[in-house]
């Protein structure tokens, strides 16, 4: 009798405990490319060496210059997409992945280097042990170190103050895409994601539909080659085209989650 | 019937518009579904310029005093849905232009894998 129980006690241990720890997961890192043939290598090594028991998957999106053959020396699997889709759609078929292939955890890691691979860790652990669907690395929750240029701070604070009215919670960057999912974010994602400004978008969505999120505090580099998306010049521009989409997504229904990866 | 010049105008521009959209949809440069509302178009400002006693009691009803203005009206609201219903269409093309891309990506990675494999499975050590 005492025996039965014991092993009971062991069983419930392991199914608490045990189960809950990294090396039994799937973990599946996602690195969106896009012109990256400078930062891609180091990028796919740097993961790989961080986290050597995760599947790692470049989507080159259409790139002009050698980040295809870049990537597939480096190791990681490519997916290659046939012409420019936009970042949205590229992370998107990066979930697809996720999804079809079973995986626990997706992980996003921006192709360009300015998310440090050796902070996946904190992502996870953070996934693992809290009630969220999807945390956010923030370069704004504590300072790290991160230098932004003055007029894009002032755009990614406003964003990020309007977004949090949105969804009702504290959110400090908004625009981060440096994310990790569990397996009820992965089908969200791969069955609907945003495509225009999907990082700031896809935190409404993820409200909507009831998919909790939260941040933990990273450093980030500074940009190690390519250019970014989002010149200084640009950063009003781009804020108000943000706040007006995400109002519009706002005012929206819920997206339809049909399964669209169910063919493969 | 035709009293003026302007009418006539508009009615052989209108017949123009029919047999250009029919034409089109003939040769296949135009998908039925696509010339509906052309169509449509051309015929709503034909009766309006043909029937002109007709027109002339419309028009002040919706405010406009020079009766032949109404056709103009009619054929910028009418232009106005066919844009929007094509920009409309535009947006479902582009979703499902990309999540075909998606899908040739995926699957073009899945036959390079399993070529290789049945190239390493076949090779005689």
């Amino acid at each position: 009798m005492l025996f039965v129980q014991i092993v009971l006690l062991i069983d419930i241990y392991n199914s608490v405990y045990l189960v809950k720890s990294r090396s039994d997961l799937k973990i599946l890192v996602i690195i969106p490319a896009y012109n990256e043939q400078v930062s891609i290598s180091m990028v796919v090594k740097s993961v790989n060496q961080s986290l050597p028991e995760a599947d790692i998957i470049v989507i080159n999106d259409g790139s002009k210059d050698s980040t295809l053959s870049v990537a597939a020396g480096s190791g990681a699997k490519v997916i290659s997409l046939p012409y420019n889709l936009g970042i949205g759609a590229a992370v998107q078929t990066g979930f697809m992945i996720a999804h079809n292939g079973k995986y626990d955890v997706a992980v996003q890691v921006d192709g360009d280097g300015q998310h440090d691979p050796q902070e996946i860790g904190v992502l996870l652990d953070h996934l693992l042990n809290s009630d969220s669907d999807v945390v956010i690395g923030s370069r704004y929750l504590i300072n790290l170190g991160y230098v932004t240029p003055i007029a894009r701070l002032l755009g990614i604070r406003i964003l990020a103050k309007y977004i949090s009215i949105l969804c009702k919670k504290r959110l400090t960057d908004t625009t981060s895409g440096f994310r990790a999912s569990n397996r009820r974010a992965i089908q969200v994602c791969a069955s609907s994601y945003p495509s225009d400004y999907p990082e700031p978008e896809s935190l409404v969505t993820f409200n909507k539909i009831g998919i909790n999120t939260s941040e933990v505090p990273v450093s980030m580099n500074q940009r190690y080659g390519g250019k970014s998306s989002i010149t200084p010049f640009w950063s009003a521009y781009y804020m108000i085209k943000v706040i007006l989409a995400v109002t519009i997504l706002s005012l929206r229904r819920a997206p339809n989650l049909e399964d669209k990866t169910n063919d493969f | 019937m035709i009293s003026d010049r302007l009418t006539l105008f508009v009615i052989v521009a209108a017949l123009g518009l029919l047999i250009l959209v029919l034409e089109m949809v003939r040769r296949r440069a135009l998908a039925e579904k696509y010339s509906l509302l052309w169509l449509g178009l051309a015929v709503i400002i034909l009766v309006l310029a043909v029937a002109r006693p007709a027109l002339d009691r419309i028009a002040p009803v919706l405010g406009i005093y020079y009766a032949p203005s109404a056709l103009f009206v009619t054929g910028f609201v009418g232009l106005l849905v066919i844009l929007l219903y094509f920009s409309a269409v535009i947006t479902q093309l582009t979703r499902r232009s990309r999540t075909a891309a998606q899908h040739i990506g995926i699957l073009t990675e899945r036959i390079e894998q399993i070529e290789s494999k049945i190239k390493r499975d076949s090779d005689p050590k």
